[in-house]
C-alpha cells in the first residue's frame, strides 16, 4: 500500500515538472503570453516569399514596413510606420518621395559587425524592392510593382545587378526614398503596407539565404525564436521604437473600442506582451478545444461551432453562456467567392462564330439564373454571409446597395427558358469540367453546383468534377485553360476595389489573375480609365459600369463575400482583424495584469 | 549468425533501396503535387512560370534529376525545404525524435496488451471471455480514431472534463512535462491499435496452442504460465516479430499524423503530410529514402532476429 502511495506521489510529482512557470521579465512580473490560434501554417517568412495569409501575419511582427493600417479606423486608412510621414507626390502623381525614421535599427544579429543591429537607411528599401525583381529570390510580389515603378523591370532583364541604380527607385540620401512611376498608380501607397514591402538587410539575405526564412531580420516589434510545424513563438523586440499610442492616431471610437478596454493603452508604447505565439491548427476540433480548454486567446470560429456559440443569427448575437466569458465579433471577409466560366474555352465562352457565341452567352446566363445563392450561403455559410451582384462586395465603399439584385436571385423558370429558346436540350448541351482541390467540402460545393444545374435541365454526367490533389495543381490546370468553369475565392489585397476590378481585365488573362481569360475592349478600356483615378464618385460610377458588363456578358456566377466571427477571452485587450491591418494588430494586443500567462 | 550473412543482407538491400527510390521518384515528378504554381505571385507571366521551374530543378531531363536525388541520399545533402527554406536535414534531426517519443510509447503498450489479450483470448478459446475480448477488439476497431482522439481531448483536456492534460504542445523538458504531453496521445493510440493488435496475436497464439507439443505438455501437466509464456509465446515469436520490424519504420517515419496534427506536436508524420500536400519535394525525397533505408535495416534486423528466435532459419 505504501509502495503504491509513493508511486503516486512520484507521478503527480513528475506531472507537476512539466508546469513550468513562465520566465518573469525584468520587473518580476510573469511574462504576458498572447496565444493566437490560426487555422493554416505559413511558408516562408522571407518577406519576398511571404505570400500566404498566415505568413504575412507573422512577417509584419518581425519587419517594418514604411506604411501600416490605422489600428481601429475603419474604412481602413494608411498612416506612416517607419516612413516620417505620408509620401510627397509630385503635381503629376508619378513622383513620390517618402522620408524615414532616423535611429531605427535591425535586430543584432551575427550578420552584422559586432553581432549589433545596425541603422535602417533608404537603401535597405530600395535593396528589398529589388529582390522581388531578381529571379534568384523565387520571390512573389512583384505583380504589385511590375510595369509600374520606372527602370525597375529593366533592371531585371539587364541580370538584376544590385549595384546598378534603378532610375524610379532611388535613396536620395540614408533617410529619402524617391519612386518615379512610368504612370500614376493612386494605389501605389497600399503596396507599401504588404509584407511583401518589408525592409530586409542585404548582409541577412547574403549570409543566410533561402534560410532567411528561419533566421529574419528585421526591426519589427518582436523577433523570431522558434518556428515549427505547428506553432511560431515571437518574444518582443526590446530594442523597437518607442512610440507612444494615440487612440486618436489610430482611430479610437469610444462607442465601438470602449468595451474593448483598449482606451488603456493610451500613452503606452507598443509592444505590450512580452511573447507572442502562434499556433498553427487546422483542423477545426482541436482548435475549438484547445481554445474552450484556455490554451489559446483568440480563435476564429469554426463554421462547426457557430450553433453553439451563437444564439441567434440576426441580428448575430452571441449565446449567454459564452457572452460573459468572451469577447465577440462578427468581421466581413475583404473579399468574395465565385465560380468564373473559362472565357478563352469554346464550348462556353468566346467562339469564332457568332451564333454559337451567343448561344455560349445564352448558356452562361443560364447557369447563373439556376445557380441558388440563398442555398449556397445556407448551406455552407450559415445563411451569414453577404450576397451581392458581381465584383464590388458591401464592404468597400463602391458598393452600391440599391443596385438591382437579379443577377444573384435564382430564376430557374428563366433558365429553362434560356436553354430551350437557343436550342439546347440534354442531348446539345456541353461537357463541361468542373474543377477543385481536394476536400470533401470543395466536393460538397460541386455537388451542391452539380444539383442546381440539374434542377434547370442539365444533366448531372455533363458536369464532371476535376479533382487536384493540391491548390497549386489546381491552379496550373485553370491557368492553363483545361478547366470550364473554375470555382474561386479572392482575397483583397489592399483596401482599394481596383484590386477586384482587375481581376477581369484583358493583359491580366490566364496565367495571370483573369483566370476566365475574360477579353472586353469596353471593359479594359474602362479599367484603364480608372486605374488612374483616386477615389471618387467618378471612378465609383467607371466601377460599377465595369461591374455591370461582367454581369451583362455572364462571367462568373458571383459573388458571396464570408462573414468571420471571432472570439477572445475578457483579459485580452485587443481588436482583432484578419484582413487589411491583419497581424499588424498584434503590437497592440495587450493582457490584463492578472492574465498574464502561465505555460502549462 | 556471421558478419558474411549480415553483409549480404545489406548488401541485399542496395537494389532493393534504388529500386524503391526510383520507383517512388518516378511517381513524385509525374504524378506529385506541381509547386510552381504555389511559388508565383499574382498575374504571373510565362517568363516568370519558368523562372520558378528552373529554380525547382523541374526543368531537367528525369535521369539527371533522379541520379542527384541518389547524390543528395548519399551524400546526406538533402537540400532546403521547397516550403520553408529550412534544412531538410536539420527539419529531420528535429522532427524524428518527437515522432519516436510520441509514438513509442503506445506502440510498445498496444503491443503488449495486445499480447497479453490474445493469450488470454486463445487460452479461452469459444469460452465467453474469449467472446468478449473479441468483441470489444471489433468494437475499438471500428470506432474511428479521430472519434477517440477528440472524446480523450473532451474528457480529459478541457473543462467539460477533467480538464489534467493539455490540449496541444509538445514543450519537453524533462520526465515530467513528457508524461504531461505524451499520456493522452498515448491512451489514444493504444485503444485505436488494441483491437487489432489482440485480433491479430490471438490469431496466431490460438493456432500454436493447437499445436502437438502443446498437447502433450498439457498431458505432462505443465501449467499454464509455462505453457503460454515458455511454449506458446516463444514459438510465435516469428509471425510477431516480423508484425512489429515492419511496424518499426512506419513508427519512425510516419508518427502518427493525426494524433501530431489534433495534440500539436511537430513531429515528422505533420511535416510529412504537409509535404505532400503542399509538393515540398526535398523533404518528401528525404522521407522516401529514410524509408526505404528504414525498411532494409528491419528486414535485416529481422532475419538476424529469426535466427536468434529460430536457429533452423540460419541453417536453412
Amino acid at each position: 500500500m505504501l509502495k503504491k502511495t509513493k508511486i503516486i506521489i512520484l507521478l503527480v510529482l513528475l506531472m507537476l515538472g512539466g508546469c513550468e512557470q513562465p520566465p518573469p521579465t525584468d520587473s518580476g512580473l510573469p511574462a504576458k503570453i498572447y496565444r493566437h490560434a490560426m487555422d493554416g501554417a505559413p511558408g516562408s517568412l522571407d518577406p519576398a516569399q511571404a505570400t500566404s495569409l498566415y505568413a504575412k501575419f507573422i512577417v509584419v511582427n518581425l519587419y517594418d514596413t514604411l506604411y501600416r493600417y490605422k489600428y481601429l479606423a475603419r474604412p481602413y486608412q494608411v498612416q506612416p510606420n517607419l516612413a516620417v510621414a505620408m509620401p510627397e507626390v509630385s503635381e503629376d502623381g508619378l513622383q513620390l518621395t517618402i522620408r524615414i525614421k532616423r535611429g531605427v535599427y535591425f535586430i543584432d544579429d551575427p550578420v552584422f559587425e559586432g553581432g549589433i543591429g545596425r541603422e535602417i537607411k533608404a537603401k535597405d528599401f530600395v535593396y528589398s524592392i529589388k529582390r522581388h525583381f531578381d529571379p534568384a529570390t523565387r520571390a512573389q510580389g512583384a505583380w504589385l510593382w511590375q510595369n509600374r515603378i520606372e527602370g525597375l523591370d529593366l533592371w531585371k532583364t539587364e541580370g538584376s545587378d544590385y549595384d546598378k541604380e534603378v532610375i524610379g527607385l532611388r535613396a536620395l540620401d540614408d533617410y529619402t526614398v524617391q519612386i518615379t512611376l512610368s504612370r500614376p498608380f493612386p494605389q501605389f501607397v497600399h503596396t507599401l503596407t504588404q509584407g511583401y514591402a518589408a525592409i530586409v538587410s542585404r548582409e541577412a539575405v547574403r549570409k543566410y539565404g533561402q534560410m532567411l526564412s528561419n533566421h529574419p531580420v528585421g526591426s519589427g516589434p518582436f523577433r523570431l525564436v522558434s518556428r515549427d510545424s505547428v506553432r511560431a513563438v515571437l518574444a518582443k523586440n526590446h530594442g523597437f521604437r518607442q512610440e507612444p499610442f494615440d487612440l486618436t492616431d489610430e482611430g479610437f471610437d469610444p462607442a465601438k473600442h470602449e468595451k474593448l478596454g483598449i482606451q488603456q493603452l493610451q500613452g503606452k508604447s507598443p509592444p505590450f506582451i512580452d511573447q507572442l505565439e502562434f499556433e498553427f491548427i487546422t483542423e477545426d476540433a482541436a482548435r475549438w478545444n484547445a481554445f474552450s480548454a484556455g490554451e489559446l486567446h483568440f480563435i476564429k470560429v469554426p463554421v462547426s461551432q457557430f450553433d453553439n456559440v451563437l444564439s441567434q443569427r440576426s441580428p448575430l448575437t452571441l449565446s449567454p453562456q459564452y457572452d460573459g466569458m468572451y469577447h465577440f465579433e462578427a468581421s466581413p471577409e475583404a473579399g468574395f467567392i465565385y465560380t468564373n466560366f473559362n472565357m478563352a474555352d469554346p464550348r462556353i465562352g468566346y467562339h469564332p462564330d457568332q451564333e454559337q457565341n451567343h448561344r455560349n452567352h445564352a448558356l452562361r446566363c443560364a447557369m447563373v439564373k439556376a445557380f441558388d445563392w440563398e442555398k449556397r450561403n445556407e448551406i455552407f455559410f450559415y445563411d451569414i454571409g453577404q450576397v451581392f451582384p458581381g465584383i464590388i462586395p458591401p464592404s468597400v465603399p463602391e458598393y452600391d446597395a440599391d443596385s438591382d439584385t437579379s443577377y444573384v436571385q435564382r430564376d430557374l423558370k428563366g433558365a429553362r427558358e434560356l436553354l430551350l429558346a437557343n436550342g439546347y436540350d440534354e442531348t446539345t448541351l456541353p461537357t463541361l469540367e468542373y474543377g477543385f482541390p481536394n476536400s470533401v467540402t470543395e466536393r460538397q460545393i460541386f455537388e451542391q453546383f452539380r444539383n442546381f444545374m440539374t434542377d434547370a435541365g442539365y444533366p448531372a454526367s455533363k458536369i464532371r468534377p476535376l479533382i487536384f490533389a493540391t491548390y497549386g495543381d489546381y491552379q496550373r490546370a485553370y491557368s492553363q485553360g483545361k478547366v470550364a468553369l473554375i470555382n474561386s475565392s479572392w482575397t483583397m489585397d489592399y483596401p482599394d476595389v481596383e484590386n477586384n476590378m482587375q481581376l477581369y481585365f484583358g493583359p491580366n488573362a490566364a496565367p495571370g489573375s483573369n483566370s476566365a481569360s475574360y477579353n472586353n475592349p469596353d471593359y479594359d478600356r474602362l479599367y484603364k480609365t480608372s486605374a488612374v483615378l483616386n477615389e471618387s464618385p467618378r471612378r465609383t460610377q467607371i466601377y460599377r459600369e465595369m461591374n455591370q458588363l461582367l454581369m451583362n456578358d455572364c462571367v462568373s456566377i458571383t459573388g458571396i463575400s464570408r462573414t468571420l466571427l471571432f472570439l477572445w477571452d475578457k483579459e485580452t485587450i485587443m481588436k482583432p482583424d484578419r484582413s487589411f491591418l491583419g497581424g499588424y494588430f498584434m503590437r497592440f494586443v495587450d493582457l490584463v495584469d492578472s492574465a498574464s500567462s502561465t505555460a502549462p | 549468425m556471421s558478419v558474411p550473412y549480415i553483409t549480404s543482407r545489406l548488401l541485399y538491400g542496395i537494389p532493393l533501396m534504388l529500386g524503391v527510390t526510383f520507383i517512388s521518384f518516378l511517381l513524385m515528378v509525374h504524378f506529385g503535387p506541381d509547386k510552381t504554381y504555389e511559388l508565383i505571385g499574382k498575374n504571373p507571366t510565362e517568363e516568370q512560370i519558368n523562372e520558378v521551374r528552373q529554380s525547382l530543378g523541374y526543368d531537367q531531363p528525369f535521369l539527371l534529376r533522379y541520379g542527384n536525388y541518389v547524390k543528395e541520399l548519399l551524400t546526406l545533402d538533402l537540400g532546403l525545404s521547397d516550403s520553408s527554406g529550412e534544412p531538410v536535414s536539420s527539419i529531420l534531426i528535429k522532427t524524428l525524435p518527437i515522432s519516436l517519443a510520441l509514438v513509442l510509447p503506445g506502440f510498445v503498450l498496444g503491443n503488449l496488451l495486445g499480447m497479453a489479450l490474445g493469450l488470454l483470448a486463445a487460452w479461452y478459446r469459444g469460452k465467453w471471455l474469449d467472446k468478449l475480448v473479441m468483441s470489444a477488439s471489433v468494437v475499438g476497431m471500428s470506432v474511428s480514431f479521430l472519434v477517440i482522439i477528440i472524446s480523450l481531448q473532451i474528457l480529459l483536456c478541457t473543462p467539460y472534463g477533467l480538464n489534467l492534460f493539455p490540449v496541444r504542445g509538445w514543450q519537453v523538458h524533462g520526465l515530467g512535462s513528457y508524461f504531461y504531453y505524451v499520456t493522452v496521445p498515448t491512451l489514444a493510440l493504444v485503444l485505436v491499435t488494441l483491437g487489432y493488435n489482440t485480433r491479430f496475436y490471438r490469431a496466431i497464439m490460438a493456432d500454436e496452442i493447437e499445436r502437438d507439443h502443446i498437447r502433450t505438455l498439457r498431458a505432462y501437466g505443465a501449467g499454464p504460465a509455462e505453457l503460454l509464456f515458455k511454449h506458446v509465446l516463444k514459438n510465435s515469436l516469428i509471425p510477431v516479430l516480423t508484425r512489429i520490424m515492419f511496424s518499426v519504420p512506419f513508427v519512425v517515419v510516419s508518427g502518427s499524423l493525426l494524433l501530431e496534427s489534433y495534440f500539436g506536436i511537430p513531429g515528422i508524420g505533420l511535416v510529412t503530410f504537409n509535404a505532400i500536400t503542399s509538393g515540398d519535394q526535398p523533404i518528401l525525397k528525404a522521407v522516401v529514402g529514410l524509408t526505404g533505408v528504414l525498411f532494409v535495416l528491419a528486414l535485416t534486423i529481422n532475419d538476424m532476429l529469426y535466427s536468434v528466435v529460430d536457429p533452423r532459419v540460419s541453417k536453412s
